[in-house]
């Protein structure tokens, strides 16, 4: 009898550790399949590379005058975007300004204009409360690809993406991102990493380097 | 069997369970920690990357046009060769590695093999931007390597002055009641000057002749401005060496609201730590499911 109740409690604490051993395989399959895999899981809409006159990025850096007109629109084949381009300036706590809505991308219009000399910044969110924004899916971004703004006058500047980058946001490299350069570049920022519900907020940002392609 | 030892084989496994526990709890959050640290935060990703940029121009006034050939160092092949270039051109910048590299000038039209005019090295550090140009007149012709700065004071422009005027020996640059460059003999390449920025009114004063010129200077833009001559009279242009924004915005960028995060309860280390656990329990199980069948066969034993 007493044998008998031993092994009844070593099978019930067999089968206790087994079933806890169960629910946590399960709980992790689940966690795996929330979260950005499972919003979207298949591959980006295709979108053809934008044709049409490729304005000259600033070879020679002749007289001034040579502005380029300000963009209207951005496509990225490689992840699927295709947006207009609203304009954003420095929000009232001096950070940067973003679009109002998680569907557009914005362009920072103190900044330099894509194709003119200098970093041209375009952010977008990567997601709304409810699922993807703009920029969901430009972590993904990979050196070499393409990046096409339209201006208003008609012509595409073209960018080839140099470096992906991912800072924390308490240590984001502000000169780094919109410091002086000497050549036409762009930067596609949005957020990333850990996403911190207190904060309500990501504690990353991703930034995308690009230089116009000649 | 007496009950303290009983008590004791019991314990051992939660003993076992309560620090693999203990640990499993410290190592986890640890090691999610570590992987969710940046790859990189390298204050420069030009730098980092080790990339610089460089520029060739032709400032000699009796110098007819030359080819210009980029080598990198120790290769025969040209990277780059712009032909003809004329009096008065600046080349666009071009991207490089960091590392040595040789700039030659060939009379224009004159073969590839041929012996340069003129030629010398420049090292290229990642992050930083050059101006190798052909200076002084055709007799004393010489190419000089300028270091190019890439950051300004906030809220600023930098402005310096290339005098490539023969014509004029001496010339005064002003913007505005500003003086950029003050008696600039021929050839010399000024300091940088810090200008608030606005659009101003430049003139080039030399002995004889000036030249003047609108020229808006945005924040966060370092210019270089080139003094020539002109057939008849004298000539200034503005370089846009570089620009950033006129305004920095501080910190990230709020681009986020989290719908497609990972949720709170949805870290894989509870499930970890839960899957960790059951075994460990069904391992303890396991193990007492078999000893008391051996307590059993001994007693029996006994009976005998």
């Amino acid at each position: 009898m007493k044998i008998r109740s031993g092994r009844t409690a070593a099978a019930a604490i067999l089968a206790c550790g087994m079933l806890a051993a169960g629910a946590g395989v399960a709980g992790l399959i689940m966690v795996s399949h929330t979260g950005h895999g499972a919003v979207l899981a298949g591959p980006p809409v295709a979108i053809p590379a934008p044709a049409g006159r490729q304005a000259a990025p600033p070879e020679t850096a002749a007289m001034p005058g040579t502005a380029v007109a300000r963009p209207v629109s951005l496509v990225i084949p490689a992840i699927g975007v295709r947006t207009r381009l609203i304009r954003l300036g420095v929000a009232p706590g001096g950070g940067l300004q973003v679009p109002s809505t998680t569907a557009v991308a914005g362009w920072y219009t103190r900044g330099p204009r894509p194709g003119a000399i200098g970093p041209a910044i375009i952010a977008g969110h990567i997601d709304s409360y409810r699922g993807p924004g703009i920029f969901f899916r430009l972590h993904q971004m990979r050196p070499r690809e393409r990046v096409y703004v339209r201006r208003a006058d008609g012509t595409l500047a073209v960018f080839r993406v140099t470096w992906v980058r991912t800072y924390p946001k308490d240590h984001f490299p502000t000169a780094e991102v919109y410091g002086p350069v000497p050549d036409a570049q762009l930067r596609l920022i949005t957020c990333g990493g850990t996403f911190d519900p207190a904060l309500g907020s990501y504690l990353s940002n991703v930034v995308v380097y690009a230089v116009a392609v000649r | 069997m007496t009950l303290p030892a009983r008590a004791f084989r019991m314990a051992r496994p939660l003993a076992v369970l309560g620090l693999s526990l203990g640990l499993l709890c410290y190592a986890v959050p640890a090691a999610s920690a570590a992987s969710a640290a940046p790859a990189a935060s390298a204050h420069t990703v030009s730098a980092s990357k080790g990339i610089g940029w460089l520029r060739l121009a032709h400032l000699s006034p009796n110098t007819p046009p030359v080819d210009v050939y980029l080598y990198s160092f120790g290769n025969a092949h040209a990277m780059i060769v712009l032909k003809h270039v004329a009096y008065g051109t600046v080349s666009g910048y071009q991207s490089v590695k960091s590392g040595d590299y040789t700039v030659a000038m060939r009379s224009a039209g004159a073969p590839a093999r041929s012996k340069p005019v003129l030629s010398t090295s420049v090292d290229v550090a990642a992050g930083d931007a050059y101006t190798v140009a052909g200076m002084g007149p055709l007799s004393g012709l010489r190419l000089q390597v300028m270091r190019d700065r890439l950051t300004t004071p906030r809220g600023k422009a930098l402005v310096r002055v290339i005098q490539a005027s023969l014509q004029q020996h001496q010339v005064t640059v002003t913007a505005g009641k500003q003086v950029l460059a003050n008696k600039e003999a021929f050839a010399k390449v000024s300091s940088y000057q810090v200008v608030s920025p606005g659009t101003w009114n430049v003139r080039a004063a030399g002995a004889t002749e000036s030249a003047v010129a609108k020229v808006t200077l945005t924040a966060g833009s370092i210019h270089t401005f080139v003094v020539l001559d002109h057939p008849g009279h004298l000539w200034i242009t503005s370089l846009e060496d570089a620009a950033g924004s006129r305004v920095f915005p501080e910190g990230g960028a709020a681009t986020g609201f989290g719908g497609t995060a990972a949720q709170a309860g949805a870290s894989p280390a509870p499930w970890l730590v839960t899957i960790a656990a059951g075994l460990l329990l069904a391992l303890a199980g396991a193990a007492r499911l078999r000893r008391p069948r051996r307590t059993a066969l001994v007693a029996r034993g006994r009976v005998r």
